[in-house]
Parts: structure tokens; sequence; C-alpha cells
């Protein structure tokens, strides 16, 4: 049965450490066929843009990304309908997007942020002026990839899943009924209240 | 002089490039900056290859990127991310050198270099472009485009003799290879007690920098003192091994600079060459002559198969039955051999990765290698193809494919090449004919053996 709600890409702080590896298959898988990136840090000629940021602190460090809402708030205040959420998950159309950063005042995580746009390898130009545009990053789940997250894969330390909160509620809730099951069935006084 | 360096701006204490170093040279707490310990850095540059931390421009903000580009001393060209771990550039050097009108330029590149350098350019890992490579060198502007599989050729008569002769003059063995100069460092760190296991055989680029200033001084009719010998390697330690102060037997360095195959692909793009658009052209002879023996110098066991096949027809006269030693193929830490040579079974192994040495020392400390002869030692994973200054990936996950592809493709140089063994390299012939005279001669004991630090003879 499909799940009630969206997937999204979820960290371990214990496991992560810290090394950006998901931010550079982040920013490889999506530059593919816009920006012509090889394999190779040498076939990249634009600056390195992920959809999601690692975050150290003092003592852990953990990649924080987009939690694909179910009521989206970056959506919900963009005003240029450069947001959608199809299939439950939550995407931006850079060519529609014109930086006015609603979106990242909008998220509570800090999910989004405003990077320099590039296509074939050149930034592309504000519609006034030749300064290129920058547009709001965020995750997209890799959504035109079929083998899923590329930040998943990538990750040494295994740190990043893909999760399903609505199959893990279920889980929880079997586990927790066959505890139970098993507790009131040894408390005989509780058949009776 | 330092070779490897980690930028404390942008290291985010991740130390997965502890978990690569062999040495154990990355000190700090997690989530901290890490330094490296200098005394134990062996310089194969695997940090490098694994930092992932970059300069970003969520970060570090937008003005980060040219600061730490031009800190760096690169080209301006350079638009790649540029990451906490890195190899000090000398660029610059070569870009004076060739501007120098007084200054007669020559290039070697290794073996390894033709396996990778077309990744950068966004072809498929491991595509073999060894004519493209040449032609890019002509177009960069050096005089005269050699080639370190030259000297890697000439090596093997070096090597190849010294080994025949401690075999039958029972003389110090097992004999090391001597190529990897990060396997030297540590021998003359870690076990300066075994350095004498070391063949007394220079490495191929310290082999054909020597000639190049002195025998090619000679057929270039040009004054040595005007000739700069540039190295294009994948590896970082070659710089290290380039400035020691044994190898400037020549008169001064025999090598003047070092350059990595990512360097290399740098300065291309700097002078706009179209490196698709390149011709297929051949190395200059004599100097750049070389057999697929010589070519396979870059992976694992490639240096043991070489010195085999030349090895065999030294000691018996004839030539070995079949010229592709599978025996010593493959990418085990440290794999053994026994090779039928005449009379002789000559016991062999081969160490890749340098984290699988130490066992292998503590083996040889303990007397239960005394009856191997050679043993070969590579420090980076699978060899120099997968060497520190090598093309990096982006993601590690498809490392395992560049290191099969970069291996196939100097396999299958070797098998497309006329001449497969060093000895029946004819430039070889003519230069041990003109010049050397024979192998460990007076002239190659001059310049293309060396000694190792902790020798009382050492200069």
């Amino acid at each position: 049965m499909p799940s009630e709600f969206g997937l999204f890409v979820s960290a371990d702080p214990g496991k992560c450490s810290g090394c950006k590896a998901c931010e550079l298959a982040c920013f490889q898988s999506h530059h593919v066929k816009r920006n012509k990136v090889g394999l190779t840090v040498g076939t990249v000629a634009v600056p390195v843009t992920p959809k999601l940021y690692v975050t150290v602190m003092e003592t852990a460090s953990m990649p924080i990304q987009c939690k694909h809402c179910e009521n989206a708030p970056c959506k919900a205040v963009c005003k240029q309908f450069a947001i959608s959420r199809a299939d439950g998950v939550v995407i931006v159309d850079e060519k529609k997007c014109i930086g006015c950063k609603d979106c990242l005042m909008a998220c509570p995580f800090g999910a989004v942020s405003l990077l320099p746009y590039f296509v074939d390898g050149r930034p592309v130009p504000q519609a006034d002026s030749d300064e290129g545009k920058v547009a709001a990053a965020k995750c997209d789940l890799c959504f035109e990839d079929t083998a899923g997250p590329a930040c998943v894969r990538a990750c040494p330390n295994e740190a990043l899943h893909l999760t399903d909160v609505d199959a893990d509620r279920k889980r929880k809730n079997i586990a927790a009924a066959e505890a139970l099951a098993v507790i009131n069935a040894g408390v005989p006084e509780r058949g009776l209240l | 002089m330092t070779i490897i360096a980690i930028d404390q701006n942008l290291c985010t204490g991740c130390k997965e490039c502890s978990k690569v170093c062999p040495t154990l040279a990355i000190e700090g707490y997690p989530h901290q900056p890490q330094t490296i310990a200098e005394s134990r850095c062996v310089m194969c540059g695997q940090c490098v290859q694994k930092c992932k931390s970059y300069v970003s421009v969520a970060e570090h903000g937008a003005e980060a990127y040219e600061r730490v580009r031009s800190e760096r001393g690169l080209p301006e060209s350079v638009k790649e991310p540029l990451f906490a771990a890195y190899n000090v550039c000398r660029l610059n050097e070569v870009k004076a050198a060739l501007a120098d009108p007084d200054k007669f330029t020559l290039v070697q590149c290794a073996p390894a270099v033709r396996m990778a350098i077309a990744e950068d350019f966004g072809y498929p890992l491991g595509t073999l472009a060894a004519g493209k490579l040449a032609a890019a060198l002509r177009r960069i502007g050096f005089n005269k485009v050699y080639d370190a599989n030259f000297g890697a050729d000439v090596t093997i008569m070096e090597e190849g003799s010294e080994l025949i002769d401690r075999v039958t003059n029972k003389g110090l063995l097992p004999m090391f290879t001597s190529c990897c100069p990060a396997w030297v460092r540590y021998v003359e760190t870690k076990h300066p007690d075994l350095r004498n296991h070391l063949s007394s055989t220079k490495s191929p680029q310290q082999i054909e920098g020597a000639l190049m200033k002195t025998y090619g001084a000679k057929i270039t009719k040009t004054p040595a003192e005007k000739i700069y010998v540039v190295s294009v390697m994948p590896c970082t330690c070659k710089q290290f091994e380039s400035s020691r102060p044994e190898m400037s037997d020549s008169g001064g360095r025999d090598v003047d600079v070092v350059m990595t195959t990512r360097e290399l692909a740098w300065l291309i793009k700097d002078l706009g060459i179209d490196f698709a658009a390149l011709p297929d052209e051949g190395f200059d002879k004599p100097l750049g002559d070389y057999s697929g023996a010589a070519g396979i110098f870059g992976v694992t066991g490639g240096v043991m198969e070489a010195a085999l096949r030349t090895g065999y027809e030294l000691l018996t006269g004839e030539a070995i039955p079949a010229v592709d030693i599978a025996a010593v193929r493959g990418t085990d830490g440290f794999r053994t051999a026994e090779v039928p040579v005449g009379q002789l079974k000559l016991k062999v192994g081969i160490v890749t990765g340098l984290k699988n040495v130490e066992p292998v020392m503590e083996e040889l400390k303990a007397g239960r290698l005394n009856d191997y002869h050679f043993i070969e030692v590579m420090t980076c994973p699978e060899g120099c193809v997968t060497g520190g200054g090598q093309p990096k990936l982006l993601v590690d996950l498809d490392l395992p494919e560049a290191y099969r592809a970069r291996a196939a493709a100097t396999y299958s140089h070797d098998k497309e090449l006329p001449v497969r063994k060093s000895h029946e390299n004819p430039s070889v012939k003519k230069l041990y004919d003109d010049f050397l005279k024979k192998p460990l001669g007076k002239e190659s004991h001059k310049l293309l053996h060396t000694t190792y630090a902790g020798d009382p003879k050492h200069h």
C-alpha cells in the first residue's frame, strides 16, 4: 500500500561525519544534463550548488534537507507559483523563481537556499541586467532518477535514509501492540477492568 | 617544502581522509580542522582524492572561491570545486619556464597519465589518450615531448640487472622496487634499517630526467644548463622526489618541476587548447620511445611483470614463454608468485596500498621472507593509475569502475604496442650502445642509481 505521506531523506547525526559527499553527489546528479558535469571534478565549470546542506556542530553533524511538508509553507508563500507539490515531492521551478527569499523565510528548517543558477556552463542572466540570477535550491528527492536520491547512495557512513514516516508509524504501532498484548496477558486483573 | 596541505578554513573535521591515509599522518578531533604530521606523511595524496569539503557559495560566500584559487596560485581559468585537502600547485613555474626564451623545455609523462587525463575532459573513465596527450604537450609549447615510459624501460634494464646481480652474487634479498617515492619515503622514515633492500635504481621519472639533461643535451645539441625538465605525474609525491638533493646527478636538478595529471588538464584548458579536436600524435624519439612493458608500470604488478619479461631473457638467454604474466596481475593487497626462470624458481611478491605493507615488513624482520627475491610495493590503492594526482571522482561510488577501467586501458595499450619488452626497445639499445655502454656500468652508476637516507655514505 502506498504511504499516506510524502517521503523525505533524513540523516542520523550519530553516523554522519560531515564530509559533504552527499552535497557533491547531489550536485553531480543534478548537473549532468544541465551543465555537462561528468564523473570527475575536472569536468565541473560551474559553482557547486547542492540541494541539501551539511551542518556541522561542535560534536555532531548532519545534512539538512527538505522534508517535503504536506502543507509546504514555501509553496504557500511563493507568489510566482514556482514551487509545486506532486506525488509527495515539493519541487522548485528555477525558471520561474525571482529570488524573493519568501521561501527561505517560510521554511522552518532552513532547507532552502538561494544559489547561482547556471545552464550550459554559463550563469543565467537576470531579466534586466547581465548579472547572474540566483534561484531557490532545495531537495527534489532526485525525482528524475530511478535509482533514488543520490545523497543516500553516496554517503560513506550509511547515515542517510529515505524515510517513510507513515510506514515507520505503522511498524511502531505493530511492535507496541505486540508488546502490550504480552504484557496485558500476564496481568490477570487487567481483564477485570 | 610543503607538498600536501589541509586548509584550516575549509576542513570540517570529517576525518574521512584519515581513513585512507596509509601512515595515520592526519591528526585532529572530529568536527575540528585536521592537520598533517609531516614527519609521517608520505605525500601520496590519497587525502586529496578523498576530501569532499569544498569552497561553497552557500557556506563561505561568493568571494571565497576566487580568494582560495589565488592563494593556491591556480590559473584563473580554473572553475572546478576546490577542496580543503590539496597538493601545492607549481603551474606558475611551468608557465614561467615555457615563456623564458633562454630555456629549452623538455617534458615527460608517466604511464598512468594517458589512462586518465581524458576523464577531466568528459571522456569515459579509463579512456586511453596517449596520442592526444602528446599532441597537447606539443601545442603547449614544450620543445621536446619525451616520455617517462622510456625512462621506465631503462629502469627495467638497470633494476633487472641489479636483481640478477644480487641473486647470482649473493647480494641482499629480497630486493624492493624503488619507483614509488612515497614507499621510499616510508622505508626511510619508518624502517631505515631495511633501506638496503630497496633497489638502488632510480625511478623512471628521475632516470628520464637525468638522461634528458645529459644524453638529451647531446642529441639536441643544447647546453645542459639551458634544459628545463617538466614532469607530468599521476602522483603528488613526485614533486618531493624531484627535489631530493640526491636527484641532481646531471649537475643541477634532474627534474625541475612536476605537475599532476589534473594540473596538466588545467594548463590545457588555460591555454584554450581544444582537447577533443586534438589529433593523435607520437612522442618524440628517442627519449619518448617505449615498450608495452614500460606502459604497465602504472598498474600494481606492472613493474614486476616488466622486470620478469626482461630478466627472464637476460638470465636464460631465451624469450619468456608467455609475455602476459597472469600470476603477478590482480589487485589483492599482498600477492605472491613463483616464476620459473631457467634453473631458478624466482619468488616474487607484490604489495599494493601502503597500508598493506606493514605486515610484510614484520614478516621480513622475522626472517620469514628470506627466500623471496623481489618485491614490488606501490603506495596507492591499485598502483599509479589510482594516484593522488589523477583526476578526482566527484562521487566515490565511481572509484572501483575508474580503477578497473584505467587498469584495463593500461593492459590493452601494452597489447597493441609493437615492442612489449624493455630490452627490445630500439632506442634503449641505442642509448646503451652510444652513451651508457652497459647496465650497471660507470655512467649508469653515476646517473641512474642512488642511495637512501640513513646510509653513512649518503651525500
